[in-house]
């Protein structure tokens, strides 16, 4: 039998002045199931949740109602006095007759009326409720880093400094990322190797944190707190604990030809090679596409040449199985491949090139050693068209988006230009200069004011090559002309776009994307490092375009949501969770389709003799975030939403 | 060779050569123009099969007896067209594995039955794309829609009012129906009671209602439902309503492949809200 | 003189979102009839088509449903799915004959308590000129049976 006390807080004038105070707490006296009515000056002080705490013991009660300020506002302190005065804290129902009620109304006879059928409807809710328990899950101290670019070194190193284990994953064979193939850094145009090099140092000699270059992740599996992680390591064919990094392998590989990657094609590395000088760790891989041993056969120089027998050619990829609390997701991004503008001639003239090529040009570690040179001849380039938004901002060619940091690097480059090459002169086609941030539009009006960079507010239609000049037609829409300029090179600001296995990646990991690729957070404004998953985290690009401040800030936010879920031993989460009834399931996992937070699994039904007799819709605890989307799919009303639960609401709707 | 005598021999041959283990097809019933499912076992049975036009009902619903299909051995089942987007429903909703149905398919028209080609329920694509794109309806039905669509709300409610009035409660609708398949019906969910059980006109309007609902996206207007309702209810005008409903908001045709997302388990960012303020 | 027709509306809203927009409408201290009961659940993702039948059963001459705007939605996309569903049963709604007024569905944010309350206003006022819902109330009195938990 219920034993229901309800207890009506007049908050002062606030409600009192309003509700007849009095004519509720008779008629809630007079509700069945209803042990005592009582009402209150304000039940939220401490002599007002006395009176609640003697109630609850004097009458044994078995619920309580709170007719007082909404729920949003003193659920929780009601939920806590509850407790201590031995009642499970989810007894309690708040009806909000003040927000909703008293403040909102002016006939005091209707809004009366009005909080006696609310009260009510909460008094048959609550006689429904069921003692809770909080979730407690417990928590690896363990986090994964997956990314070694300079948002997965910034969190891993944050994260390990606290003093927490750190796994950092790298599926190329060095740490860096983009990061360290960029030559200077707006807005300060410190060289992005002398800032970066440390930190691939540091993340690798953390004895915090242990790095796993040219490794993959294959599977995620679990929760927060609990996740198994399987890890590829790919095999690199040289024994990291025997190389010494001595680069005589590198030196003496007979295949020398191969495109290198890390300077965007515009050098050639052998078949054993670092992807550069500073990598870390400074352990080659062999290239097994590429490498005459494992094409023909026949070679193994690199063998012959190392003393300490470090290449093993018969090497296999091994698996490593983690249990992990916490991932941050920091995988980067790429830049769009531009071959859809045929007019702007990418990849037809060698001398078109992106801005991250322009970055190797200009990088002193660079094929160039930091000249810039035009890759056709390799003549000082005296003229340069930088055409922005190529990609960019175009929804038909393009992609919708900006990338945000193509106005700034551009006007970089026009700098770095025009201090490497004295005479050259530097014209930038642009659609909008967005330059937010600190010191950036002062960054670009320098590029124009003291270096002479040319802006021009306009689009490129067509670039052609003619009696050894690039021609650039474009227009200046500030003076409404067409312009035409003979240029030695054009670099093109490309899209930054997703990476090219992002929503694969996405599907293993167990978050979601946006349309383009790019990583969903579980709130743009409030929670933007934050996924949907609870305890995973995103940094960096792969989220949307950023610059590094802002990868490293979204990093080190990552950083400290992990440390704060391992400052704690057990995670304490609101029992709101949806459970299934699996007797009536009939298993279309309609549900698990709308559950945002893949939160649904298969569970096998065995018979005693262990044959399968059905599989039925399996809710797990620790991913369930409580919303309901499920329990309104099921059609045999199989799921309930613990606090919210069908009896209960049937109940709330009855008693309005 | 009639095509009720080359869908015998195909039957027989899947029973003979061991492929099925049965095949769930047409006999007679029990008067000259009625047929009732016939479950052959063996090469003989298949001699007893019907195709012809009085084959109406859609047996995929069959398929979903507990345990049939649980020995992984194949079932071969003659189907119309919307028994095939039956069994592909089904698939979706992983009721069953669709590579264990040898489709024996046949479409009838103005009284004509012809043969369907293909085996799988992954073979009628093409079908179930030109089936979405010429939607048809009777004219008699069409004419009652439209009767309906150009009533006022008051009058529509007491048309339905008066429909649902007489409806007994018998779940006859459900118990013909592929689509409800559930261990158990939110209408036999006492805890709480969501729907009325006694046949008063509320309890009856809230489960047809109900029903209606939980087939939007998921009815195939196979008619079963029609047909079995001992008090003639339009039974189908409402799914089918429900269906046009779903194919002009979210281009959503039931029963398109194995693969579709069930309607109302998915969304689209930018499905249409015009009636929300 | 009569009194006038005092319609009864209920309301299911998310916590996030509109429930938390009729807080601010309260602490606005902005004024609205006080027709409106409101069920508050955690998600419109949790809003049950049932839960409309049932409040038309205590007697609703209307009913709104409201939540997070698309996009806004706590729970990331609950409110996309019942978006789906408000859709699909609004027009089972339509086509057995309840008229579509007395059903409204609105995106409110916990930020729009003046949208709140200028909606309740305007539904209570479109209700009231309706009149009470008489076509379901007589099929509620033909039911003698009372209602069982």
């Amino acid at each position: 039998m219920a034993k229901i006390g309800v207890f009506i807080c007049h908050c002062g004038e606030n409600i009192g002045a309003k509700i007849d105070c009095t004519r509720l707490t008779s008629a809630m006296n007079d509700h069945p199931g209803v042990s005592v009515s009582v009402e209150y000056k304000y039940f939220c002080s401490d002599p007002g949740q006395e009176n609640v705490k003697k109630a609850i013991r004097e009458h044994n009660l078995t619920g309580v109602v709170v007719a007082a300020c909404s729920p949003r506002m003193h659920e929780a302190t009601f939920r806590k006095a509850c407790a201590e005065a031995g009642l499970n804290p989810y007894l309690c129902e708040i009806a909000n007759i003040r927000e909703q009620c008293s403040w909102v109304h002016t006939d005091q006879d209707m809004a009366t009326e009005k909080a006696i059928e609310i009260t009510r409807s909460l008094i048959e809710k609550v006689k429904l409720n069921n003692e809770l328990q909080p979730i407690e899950v417990p928590v690896t101290k363990r986090a994964l880093v997956i990314g070694g670019g300079i948002a997965g070194i910034q969190a891993a190193l944050d994260i390990a400094n606290a003093g927490q284990e750190v796994v950092l994953v790298e599926r190329e064979p060095s740490l860096g990322g983009h990061m360290a193939q960029l030559s200077e850094t707006f807005p300060t145009l410190d060289c992005s190797q002398c800032i970066m090099t440390p930190r691939m140092v540091e993340a690798a000699q953390h004895p915090k944190i242990r790095l796993l270059t040219y490794s993959e992740i294959e599977q995620v599996e679990g929760f927060i707190g609990n996740f198994k992680v399987r890890i590829r390591q790919k095999s690199r064919y040289v024994d990291m604990k025997a190389c010494t990094g001595c680069g005589d392998c590198i030196q003496k590989c007979p295949q020398k030809k191969i495109s290198d990657e890390f300077d965007c094609a515009l050098g050639k590395r052998p078949a054993i090679y670092t992807p550069f000088a500073q990598a870390v760790p400074n352990i080659p891989v062999i290239d097994k596409e590429h490498c005459t041993f494992f094409k023909n056969g026949k070679c193994k120089v690199c063998q012959k040449v190392c003393e300490t027998n470090a290449i093993n050619f018969e090497m296999q990829d091994e698996f490593l199985d983690l249990e992990i609390g916490a991932i941050v997701v920091a995988t980067g991004f790429q830049i769009q491949n531009t071959a859809m503008y045929g007019e702007y001639g990418y990849g037809k003239y060698a001398d078109v090139i992106t801005g991250l090529q322009f970055e190797r040009l200009a990088s002193a570690s660079g094929p160039t050693a930091g000249k810039i040179l035009r890759p056709s001849d390799g003549k000082e380039p005296q003229t340069i068209v930088f055409i922005q938004c190529a990609g960019s901002r175009d929804p038909s060619k393009g992609v919708k988006y900006c990338s945000k940091i193509c106005c700034m690097y551009t006007a970089k480059h026009a700098m770095l230009y025009a201090h490497k090459v004295h005479g050259g002169k530097a014209h930038v086609f642009y659609m909008d200069i967005r330059a937010a941030g600190k010191g950036y539009d002062e960054f670009t009006r320098r590029a124009i004011e003291e270096d002479e960079a040319a802006y021009m507010r306009g689009r490129v239609s067509k670039v052609w090559l003619e009696n050894g000049k690039l021609m650039v037609r474009g227009v200046d829409t500030l003076l409404g002309k067409p312009v035409e300029i003979a240029a030695d090179m054009v670099v093109l600001a490309t899209a930054i776009t997703p990476q090219p296995d992002a929503r694969e990646f996405a599907k293993v990991v167990g978050i979601g994307c946006d349309e383009y690729g790019f990583y969903n957070e579980a709130h743009l404004k409030l929670r933007p490092v934050e996924t949907a998953t609870a305890g995973i985290f995103l940094a960096g690009a792969c989220q949307s375009p950023k610059d590094i401040p802002d990868s490293v800030s979204q990093a080190s936010a990552c950083a400290s949501k992990v440390i704060g879920l391992f400052s704690r031993d057990q995670l304490e989460r609101e029992p709101v969770i949806a459970i299934n009834n699996e007797s009536t399931c009939s298993g279309c996992w309609g549900c698990a389709l709308a559950c945002p937070y893949n939160a649904i699994e298969k569970k096998d039904i065995l018979s005693r003799s262990g044959e399968l007799i059905k599989q039925v819709a399996f809710i797990n605890p620790g991913l369930c975030q409580g919303c309901g989307t499920c329990v309104t799919f099921c059609r045999s009303n199989s799921i309930d939403l613990a606090g919210f639960t069908e009896k209960q609401i049937f109940a709330e709707v009855m008693g309005l | 060779m009639s095509i009720q005598e080359q869908y015998r021999k195909k039957a027989a041959e899947l029973l003979s050569s061991g492929e099925v283990k049965l095949v769930i097809g047409y006999g007679s019933g029990s008067t000259p123009d009625r047929r009732r499912a016939l479950f052959a076992r063996t090469a003989d049975d298949a001699a007893l099969f019907h195709v012809d036009a009085a084959c109406d009902a859609n047996l995929s619903g069959y398929l979903v007896n507990e345990g049939l299909l649980s020995d992984k051995k194949k079932i071969g089942i003659f189907l119309k067209p919307e028994g095939i987007r039956s069994v592909n429903i089904l698939a979706a909703e992983s009721q069953l594995d669709p590579d264990q149905i040898v489709i024996l398919g046949f479409t009838e028209e103005n009284g004509t039955v012809s043969g369907l080609q293909g085996t799988q329920a992954s073979d009628f694509t093409s079908l179930m794309t030109a089936l979405k794109e010429n939607r048809t309806t009777s004219e008699k039905e069409q004419a009652l829609v439209d009767k309906i669509e150009a009533m006022t709300p008051q009058e529509r409610f007491a048309f339905w009012q008066a429909e649902f009035e007489k409806c007994i409660k018998c779940y006859a609708c459900r118990q013909v129906c592929p689509m409800c398949y559930c261990k158990r019906c939110i209408v036999d969910n006492n805890q709480p009671q969501w729907v009325h059980t006694s046949s008063h006109t509320l309890g009856n309007f809230e489960w047809n209602l109900v029903r209606a609902f939980h087939l939007s996206g998921r009815c195939v207007e196979c008619g079963g439902c029609d047909r079995a309702c001992p008090v003639n209810i339009p039974l189908r005008l409402i799914n089918r309503r429900m269906a046009n409903e779903v194919l002009d908001a979210f281009d959503h045709f039931s029963g398109m492949n194995q693969n579709q997302e069930p309607v109302l388990a998915s969304f689209k960012k930018d499905d249409p809200e015009t009636f929300i303020l | 003189m009569s009194k006038p027709f005092e319609p009864k509306i209920v309301a299911f809203v998310c916590t996030y979102c509109t429930y938390a927009g009729a807080d601010l409408a309260g602490t606005s201290r902005l004024k609205y009839p006080p027709n409106i009961r409101m069920v508050r659940l955690p998600c419109t993702g949790r809003i049950s088509p049932m839960f409309i039948l049932k409040a038309l059963q205590k007697g609703a001459d209307g009913v709104l449903v409201s939540g997070c705007h698309p996009g806004d939605c706590h729970f990331t996309h609950g409110n996309y799915h019942a978006r789906r569903r408000w859709t699909v049963f609004r027009a089972l709604l339509n086509f057995t004959g309840i008229p579509l007024e007395r059903i409204r569905f609105s995106w409110i944010s916990a930020a729009e308590g003046v949208k709140f309350a200028e909606l309740i206003s305007s539904l209570t006022e479109d209700i009231r000129k309706l009149g009470p819902f008489e076509q379901y109330k007589a099929m509620i009195h033909e039911t003698e049976a009372p209602v069982s938990l």
